[in-house]
């Protein structure tokens, strides 16, 4: 039979009612240990607690008495911690707008060492190639306006015919010039549709006698038969847009 | 100015809100719990007086992160055992110059004849009395402290190590080691009997 440690015993001492409950049977059976249990009793039922000098009623206000003059107010401790976070905060704010100025000073000097980006930094031959895009669009915009107007033109009316031959005259010189470009360029559907475009600018500019009837009805079917208006159309449709929104949008208007 | 039917809470509260004298109530309430147990651990009335009184102060230094779940009481002993505690460690050098003459067999003997009463008997108490003093005085700050917490204040294991601070099992042992220590000081008395 394994008996009980003293550590055993005193912790059967101290927990008579809920715990030690095998120490406590074993107890009942073992001699040896309950001799010794008896013995751990008497010895500790000999440290009797203290029983401390008795306090009057008055105690508890001496101790606040004595002690009362040293504690602050917890509404001035909140005040100083109030400071203390206002002053805080203003530094914070100070070293946030620091921060954020020289973020400021470190972007301005890395954007002047930076290249800068721009049309002229471009390459020449892409540059170039945007601007003659550019001018073959609004070339083409004003040539299908010009198609028709006179695909609607009436021979009577001088208002009608004789902006005509104007804006026809304004053409032919850009038209050169966009065809010259174009045939730079490996484009003969856009080379054919810019000569009919000259050869029709032309007759309709420099029109002997001016612009009669069967000089109009001859104009206009030769643009129909060779639909050179639906030509121009589909070429101006390959061109990307470099117009803005407004401008086409009172493009549409007018047809 | 607080009234005398609020509760614990309810002082707390008004502490908090700026309410000093509130804390009045809560040092009245509680002092003769606080005096007794600083007593016992300290075994000195003056520095009970001291531990009670540190006790309240550290209480409302600390009372902004006292938990309103808790008990006032339960928390403002716990503070105290650590006040006597440290009270005790200050004085452990004088202790230990005092407790040395203890060590001595010879003078943990205490003759006695029988259990009659009248002189004899109150002379006897008086020396068990002193003897057992000298055996707590040869206790640590710590087992003394645990001891008198689980033997005197019947507090649990749980509540002495949530008092000092430290692990149950610790707790655990430090109570086993100062009985321990106070048997073997108080075996001459137990073998004249």
């Amino acid at each position: 039979m394994k008996h009980l440690t003293e550590e055993e015993l005193i912790e059967c001492y101290y927990n008579k009612s809920k715990a030690a409950k095998p120490a406590s049977r074993h107890l009942e059976r073992c001699v040896a240990c309950a001799e010794a249990y008896a013995a751990l009793q008497s010895d500790l039922a000999l440290v009797t607690p203290a029983e401390p000098p008795a306090r009057d009623a008055a105690y508890g206000a001496r101790v606040w008495a004595s002690i009362s003059g040293s504690l602050p107010r917890f509404e001035a401790r909140q005040r100083r911690r109030l400071r203390i976070s206002i002053w805080s905060g203003l530094s914070y704010a100070a070293a946030c707008a620091l921060l954020i100025a020289c973020a400021f000073y470190a972007g301005r000097l890395w954007e002047h060492r930076q290249p800068p980006i721009s049309g002229a930094n471009q390459s020449p031959p892409e540059a170039k190639q945007r601007v003659i895009l550019v001018l073959l669009g609004d070339h083409l915009d004003r040539s299908e306006r010009l198609l028709v107007e006179l695909q609607h033109a009436d021979a009577d009316s001088a208002e009608m015919v004789s902006p005509l031959r104007d804006e026809a005259r304004s053409l032919l010189t850009a038209n050169r010039i966009c065809r010259q470009e174009v045939k730079q360029q490996d484009d003969p559907a856009m080379a054919e549709a810019l000569d009919r475009l000259d050869q029709l600018f032309n007759e309709l500019a420099n029109q002997p006698g001016g612009l009669n009837a069967a000089a109009l009805a001859r104009l206009q079917n030769e643009m129909n038969s060779g639909s050179l208006l639906f030509e121009v159309r589909v070429l101006r449709s390959r061109i990307p847009d470099q117009q803005p929104a407004g401008n086409a949008r009172s493009k549409g208007g007018t047809i | 100015m607080f009234c005398m039917g609020k509760n614990d809470q309810a002082a707390i509260a008004a502490i908090l809100a700026g309410d000093k004298e509130a804390y009045g109530e809560l040092v009245m309430r509680h002092s003769q719990s606080l005096f007794r147990v600083a007593f016992r651990i300290t075994g000195n009335e003056a520095d009970a007086e001291d531990v009670v009184q540190e006790a309240f102060l550290r209480g409302y230094r600390k009372l902004e992160s006292f938990e309103s779940r808790s008990d006032f009481g339960t928390w403002i002993y716990r503070i105290a055992v650590r006040c006597a505690l440290d009270k005790m460690g200050g004085h452990r050098a004088d202790e230990t110059s005092r407790v040395a003459g203890a060590d001595d067999p010879q003078q943990d003997e205490v003759q006695v004849s029988d259990g009659a009463a009248g002189p004899d008997r109150l002379l006897l108490s008086g020396e068990i009395a002193a003897l057992q003093e000298r055996a707590m005085r040869c206790l640590t700050p710590a087992e003394r402290t645990a001891f008198v917490l689980r033997h005197m204040e019947d507090r649990t294991i749980a509540e002495i190590a949530a008092a000092l601070g430290i692990e149950p099992n610790t707790a655990k042992q430090t109570v086993f080691r100062a009985a321990q220590k106070l048997r073997r000081r108080l075996a001459p008395l137990r073998v004249k009997i």
